[in-house]
Formats: C-alpha cells, structure tokens, sequence
C-alpha cells in the first residue's frame, strides 16, 4: 500500500512538476538533434550510393517475389518492353540483368544519387520490396532472340577494328594503362555484386553511360571504377566497345576478332 | 584414490586456467566476441562495406593531402581491380605516410623500381612510410593474385620536385589533373 502509494506520488512529482520546462527541454533536444543531422548531411562528402554489399543487402535484393514483380513490371514495359527489352536504343534492357545491378540503380535513382528525368519520380513510389519484386521478376527473363518482339536490340555489328578493339578490351583489358577486362566484372567470366550484365545491353544506352561517367554526369559507382575506366578510354574505345555490347556479340565470349588472311 | 594426497592449490590454479581458457572459444559461440573487440577500437579497423558511405575513405578523402609538419598522408582503396586514385601525386623528399585498404579481397600495391610494397586487408588499414629522393614516375602493380582482372591492376605515381608540388593548406588534396 505504501509502496504504491510512494511510486504514484514519484510518478506525479515527475509529470507535475513543471510542463513548460520539460516541454522546453525536449524541444532543444529536438532542435540539437536536427541541427546534428543537418551538420551530418552538409558534411561537404560526395557519398556516390547509399548502398552497402552487406550480406543482409544482398539477402534482402534476393528475397523478391517474382510473380509480384511480374504484375508491377506492366509499369515499366511501356519503356522497357514486354519482355525485358526495349524499342528504343537509349533505354536499357532488363531481361536477364543481374539482380544486384537492377537493385542498387533503383534505390540509386529513389535517393537521388543517379539522375534521370523519368526513373527519379518513378523510384521514389517503390518501396524495398517492390524493388525486390522487380529485381526476381526481370533477373529471370529469358534473353534469347524472339522475332515478335518490338525490340532494339541486336544493333548492326561493327566493322572489323573496332570489334578487334572492343574484344581486347572486353577479354584483356590494357594493362598498360590499368585498364580490367570489362567481363572480370561485367560477365561472362566473373560478376561482382552491383555490376550489369552487359551481354544484352543496348549500344546507344551504354555509350551514353560511358560517356556520363567520364565527364562526371553520371557518379553513383561505389568506390568510382567506372569513373576511372571510362576516363582512361579514348573516344573510339568507348564506341567500339559500346558497339560491340550492342551488338549481341558479348554473349560469344569466345569468338575472337577474324584471323589475317 | 587418497584425497590427502591431492594438492588442492594446484588443482584450483589448473580448474582457474582451463575455465579461462574456455571463455574464448564461448565467445566465439555466444558471437560476443565482436562486440568485445569493438570494445578496444583499434583504429586500424574499418567496415569494409561502408568505405564509401562514411570515415576516412570517402570519396573526397582520397588522394595526398598536406600536413601541417610538411610532410603528406596518401590515402588509397585498392578493389577488384584498381587502385583509386589511378594516379597519385606526391613531393619527393618528404615523408610519405600511405593509408590503404580493400572492400573486397587481399591485394598488395608494389611500387614497382623499389623496395616499398603494402599488402592491402578489407577490414584493416594497411600503413606505409615512404619517402621518394628523386623526382620520377613510378608504375604500380597488384602483387596478390585478387581475380580475373589481377593482371591489369596497375596505376601510377608520380613523384614531383617539392617546388612543383601544388602549395596546398592543410587538408587540401593533390591530384594528378589530366591523367
């Protein structure tokens, strides 16, 4: 009896004593708190993603449902094509495209860090696991050739030197310059986490991202390799290699340039 | 078994010394080791994921920055399979403290012409002290096989006369311009 009678007139000292200071106080709490993450924000940093390869990312860009993804992908056929690949030379395709790519360029464009006119708006109505959704759903699209499909993608094949650059490149990559094969990350040989499968790639689009790299447009790469690559390459070596992707003939890694006569 | 015999002191220190012992791999089982170490901070420690995000290796941290006694502090990520920055500016002459480390795999920046060479960690900041006396260009190469691009890992350092080397403030960065 006394006990409970103790805590209540301790618990009433506490919420009785004085409204305005207590008010006052979490006010400047509040205030300190803001002005933190405020300072926190404007730190003057250039974070190029928000994304972290944390094996709980990784878990969470897999957890999709697939059939799910397929019902919201009507949303995005309009440009990116009913299956996967688009009419348009300039817009990426998705069909086959590796999970964590399609994953870290949504949330990239969701948070700003990548522009672009039509995806920035587009992102931003997505939660996580429409995100994930996505991502099963255009990871396991098919990428063999249809003939009905509306589709841009395998683009004319490029003439003989700059497909013997592009291959070099692709297979070799310049040592002399600190170039890496591009399919040490961009596959067939080997992928890294967050790096597009480029086999089925359009030419226009991936000419235009080289391009937004290597002037620094485009700057969302963790750790900025691409920013690194595309400014070591010349001008043809981009095209050619943009060419070549486009295409299709990425996806014969072993087809070399042709032997000299 | 005679109990007199027994020594009790010695038995107690052995029972002490294995339970201590114990408490190690428990840790391990219990996973409250990793919260034990971060209990010491070491400050060669960083999360490997998040270099980009926050701390010393931002993206804007990187490259040669001046110190207040004139010597200069380089710092580098070495990843599957460049070094960033490709190319590194330095005074010759000077100390050369070299912070590096990985998100991904082990690598090892060797300069190639000396004898200075760094094994790089993910999770560890590697350190150098370097100093360069003549002025000159220096290859790098990756000295531990990291994967399918190991071979073309390369960049560059360039080491310049302290005159011509850019009159920086504290804190400011030195880069190499048009590469």
């Amino acid at each position: 009896m006394t006990e409970t009678g103790g805590r209540v007139a301790r618990n009433r000292r506490i919420w009785s004593g004085s409204p305005p200071r207590l008010l006052g106080t979490m006010l400047l709490a509040l205030a300190a708190t803001a002005l933190l993450l405020h300072a926190g924000d404007t730190a003057g940093d250039h974070v190029p993603s928000y994304v972290e390869w944390t094996p709980d990312t990784i878990a969470n860009a897999s957890s999709g449902d697939e059939f799910r993804g397929l019902l919201l992908s009507r949303h995005c056929a309009h440009c990116h094509g009913e299956e996967g690949f688009s009419a348009k030379g300039d817009t990426p395709n998705l069909a086959g495209m590796a999970r964590l790519a399609i994953w870290k360029q949504l949330l990239d464009f969701r948070a700003g860090k990548r522009i672009s006119f039509p995806m920035n708006p587009i992102a931003q109505s997505l939660s996580n696991k429409d995100v994930a959704d996505l991502v099963a759903y255009y990871s396991k699209l098919p990428v063999f050739y249809d003939p009905d499909d509306k589709r841009a993608f395998p683009q004319p094949a490029p003439d003989p030197v700059q497909k013997g650059m592009a291959w070099r490149l692709i297979n070799f990559g310049d040592g002399e310059r600190g170039i890496p094969p591009c399919q040490a990350c961009h596959g067939p040989l080997a992928f890294r986490p967050g790096a597009p499968a480029l086999l089925t790639q359009n030419g226009p689009y991936l000419l235009q991202q080289l391009e937004d790299f290597a002037t620094g447009k485009r700057a969302n790469d963790i750790n900025e390799p691409m920013r690194t690559i595309a400014q070591l390459l010349t001008d043809a070596e981009r095209r050619a290699l943009a060419d070549y992707y486009g295409a299709g003939l990425g996806l014969n890694p072993g087809t070399g340039p042709e032997p000299r006569q | 078994m005679n109990w007199r015999a027994v020594n009790w002191r010695k038995l107690r220190t052995f029972l002490i010394t294995a339970f201590v012992l114990l408490l190690i791999p428990a840790t391990r089982f219990y996973q409250i080791d990793e919260p034990i170490l971060r209990l010491f901070h070491n400050p060669r420690r960083v999360d490997p994921f998040s270099l980009h995000v926050e701390g010393e290796f931002v993206e804007n941290n990187l490259g040669t920055e001046q110190n207040s006694d004139g010597s200069v502090t380089v710092r580098m990520i070495g990843q599957q399979y460049l070094f960033i920055p490709h190319c590194i500016l330095v005074p010759a002459g000077v100390p050369i403290h070299l912070r590096i480390t990985s998100p991904d795999a082990v690598h090892s920046l060797a300069f190639l012409g000396t004898n200075y060479s760094v094994k790089v960690t993910p999770g560890i900041i590697s350190l150098a002290e370097m100093q360069f006396s003549q002025p000159g260009e220096y290859k790098t190469a990756c000295r531990e096989f990291c994967g399918a691009g190991h071979y073309d890992m390369r960049s560059v350092m360039k080491v310049v006369p302290r005159e011509q080397f850019p009159a920086l403030h504290d804190g400011d960065r030195g880069t190499c311009g048009a590469q």
